[in-house]
């Protein structure tokens, strides 16, 4: 931890007017936990007693003290999700991962915890690694889910010399696969997503091969158009995070199984595309 | 319903964007409003309208806001509780995420009526995607002068900061929100004095729910004869359930107030999963008192689940089929409440303990008949004798479900044990 970091959190909240618990979510978010010389700066930077500031550092659940795995597991076992059984659920991630809940791996790995109520109760039981959201889990997904997190999250090697491979893609929001096995493109299984362009509003497949640029849609799109693209599962949007630096017009983001995301031009005939593989937060 | 008023643009593709917003007839009513109103017309409409908040207490809205005092000189402010934190709510969530301009125009129409010209919105910091998109829709709306130093030209100012909670469950309170939102733990505060006179930084304040001020648009747009017209006498227009648990279809529904619960759950939700019977609903949220098959013919509004010894709550309703074990129900929610009392009240802090471990005693076969009798008496030693309504919210599930189940916990006792665990095992 230096000193300075702490500063220029304290700094920055400063001129935008930011109170204690944003300066504190800065702190957290930097380390992952609220290490007792940044409170000390803290304090005395704002003026607040010690005391004031351990108070708020300890009342708020996303304040944490001690330092957190790198994966944060979060158990729902609110209501809803509870007569669903998600006890059994963490039962299953305590037995797999040998921690109690509240509790970290020895190698840092994972914290596990459990939490009340995410507000996203018509599809639990969830888990959510992350800030990654899985849905109707059962006790037998535990194992996919951490194989996942740990696949996921780290750094997959990929074979450089092969130009052009199969990708599976998922919705970067709800985790569901894009995959259509029913409807094959260079006899692969398609890549199933929703588009709107103009009035329509349809079905679009792509191909699953890296580096083909066959597709199928519902309607004719327009050369040109820019079409707006959206999960067939759970509707969200699927906007990049930046804007294609050939054409200008917005990159659609997929989350490639085994980690990574894939980012596409939303404009018909614009073949701009990004695969990172290296890592995806 | 046919017409929907509150999930309109749901399901729209890019419904949460500023333009899809216009293009269907978004800010109209603020236009309205500002070229047409005057602030005290506003607040007359929304009470003719009738309007009852909906984050749980169904308190009427107008007269919420003519609780404000009007010749106070100084700053005064209006809160929006996007907090949703009620176990088995998931109502505000879909307003954040798909409509967040419907909430802006709801709040900048409020804080006309209410001469206010800095807002707030609270909202959980679990919600990660609503909050992008409502600060994302909060830069949209100043860039299009519908929010900012003159709104859509006039002399009317409005600035909405959107604010990250930090996970705490008795934020949601009003008083709470307010410690937080001034950047302290969320204790609750001592009532009165009220928001409304004393609120944030001491100033005046309304606090409203998501779904509230989201209503305020269409009261304004189609006049509050209309929107009295939806729902029943004292209950009206329309409300967002969001049902869970044991059903075929789980999700956010908007039905008029005073749909039956039996409509609700077997037309809309597809009824009990897996055809199983159905045993027990909490009708609104885990902090009302839960309510029996033979009940679902309930009309769902504010008077009339009052008047069945239960409440409409946030209009979560979570569903229990008959494998269901209501002393494990109440087991887990009286953990949740234990966890989440803020320990400021002794009744609260202390009692919720013991009730936790009188239930796990009954639960796991060390139970006996006067434990039953002592959640009793503990429960009525902890409702009512707290700074806020958490106490009264926290003894609910043991309470009803003892009142309700009373031979389910008695089966416990006699048998030394839970007789719903092999049949729980089997719903797997």
């Amino acid at each position: 931890m230096k000193a300075e970091d702490i500063q220029a959190i304290l700094d920055k909240r400063k001129k935008e007017g930011g109170g204690l618990i944003a300066i504190l979510e800065d702190v957290q978010a930097k380390y992952g936990c609220l290490p007792q010389e940044a409170l000390k700066i803290v304090s005395k930077s704002t003026g607040r007693s010690m005391v004031d500031v351990f108070a708020v550092a300890t009342f708020y659940r996303s304040f944490s003290l001690k330092p957190r795995g790198r994966h944060l597991v979060s158990v729902c076992v609110g209501t809803a999700c509870h007569v669903r059984r998600s006890a059994l659920i963490v039962q299953e991630f305590e037995k797999q991962l040998a921690i109690a809940r509240g509790q970290t791996t020895s190698d840092r790995e994972f914290t596990l915890e459990t939490v009340n109520c995410l507000g996203a109760c018509a599809i639990g039981p969830i888990v959510v690694v992350d800030g990654h959201y899985f849905s109707q889990v059962n006790v037998g997904h535990v194992s996919r889910i951490l194989k996942k997190v740990r696949d996921g999250l780290d750094k997959v090697e990929v074979k450089g010399d092969e130009r052009i491979f199969p990708v599976e893609v998922s919705c970067p929001r709800c985790n569901h696969t894009f995959m259509d096995r029913t409807h094959l493109i260079d006899g692969k299984p398609s890549i199933r997503v929703t588009i709107a362009f103009g009035n329509q509003h349809g079905w679009l497949r792509l191909s699953s091969l890296y580096g083909s640029y066959n597709v199928e849609s519902e309607y004719e799109v327009p050369p040109q158009a820019i079409v707006n693209f959206f999960c067939p599962h759970c509707h969200t949007e699927l906007i990049g995070g930046w804007d294609c630096p050939e054409c200008g017009a917005p990159t659609v983001p997929m989350i490639v199984r085994n980690g990574g995301i894939v980012q596409i031009c939303s404009r018909k005939g614009c073949r701009y595309h990004m695969l990172d593989l290296t890592r995806h937060a | 319903m046919a017409e929907k008023i509150l999930l309109k643009n749901v399901g729209i593709p890019g419904s949460e964007r500023l333009e899809t917003y216009r293009s269907r007839g978004g800010y109209r009513a603020l236009e309205k409003a500002l070229r047409e109103l005057k602030p005290s017309e506003v607040t007359d409409a929304v009470k003719k309208s009738g309007l009852r908040g909906r984050g749980g207490a169904g308190f009427p809205t107008g007269l919420k806001w003519s609780f404000v005092p009007k010749d106070v000189p100084g700053p005064r402010y209006l809160c929006c509780n996007a907090d949703e934190g009620e176990p088995g709510t998931f109502k505000d969530r879909v307003i954040l995420e798909n409509d967040p301009h419907m909430l802006l125009e709801g709040i900048a129409i409020s804080c006309f009526a209410l001469s206010v010209v800095e807002a707030f919105i609270y909202i959980r910091g679990e919600f990660a995607l609503g909050a992008e998109r409502l600060e994302r829709a909060v830069a949209e709306a100043e860039e299009a002068g519908l929010l900012g130093p003159n709104v859509l030209g006039s002399d009317f100012g409005l600035k909405v900061h959107v604010h990250r909670g930090a996970g705490s469950y008795i934020c949601g309170e009003e008083t709470a929100l307010l410690e937080s939102l001034e950047g302290k733990r969320g204790l609750p505060r001592l009532k009165p004095p009220f928001p409304a006179s004393v609120g944030l930084y001491g100033r005046p304040t309304v606090i409203n729910n998501v779904e509230t001020l989201s209503c305020v648009p269409s009261i304004v747009q189609n006049g509050p004869e209309w929107f009295a017209s939806i729902g029943t006498k004292g209950n009206t227009g329309p409300k967002l359930f969001a049902v869970s648990g044991h059903v075929e279809r789980p999700g956010v529904y908007e039905l008029p107030l005073g749909v039956t619960l039996r409509e609700l759950l077997f037309e809309y939700a597809g009824g009990i999963r897996g055809g199983r019977g159905l045993k027990a609903v909490m009708p609104g949220g885990s902090s009302t008192p839960v309510i029996t098959a033979e009940q679902a013919d309930v009309k769902m509004d504010f008077d009339s689940l009052a008047a069945v010894g239960s409440a409409l709550g946030s209009g979560a309703v979570i569903v229990m089929d008959d494998a269901t074990c209501m002393v494990e129900v109440a087991l887990g929610l009286t953990k949740f409440y234990r966890h989440e009392s803020c320990g400021q009240c002794t009744p609260c802090r202390e009692g919720l303990g013991w009730m936790v471990r009188l239930l796990e005693g009954i639960e796991f076969g060390r139970g006996s008949t006067a434990d039953i009798d002592l959640l009793l008496e503990i429960a009525s030693g902890i409702s009512g004798k707290t700074l806020c309504p958490m106490g009264d919210a926290a003894v609910i599930p043991a309470q009803s479900t003892i009142a309700r189940f009373r031979d389910e916990y008695e089966s416990h006792v006699r048998t030394g044990g839970c007789p719903f665990k092999s049949a729980a095992g089997k719903v797997e």
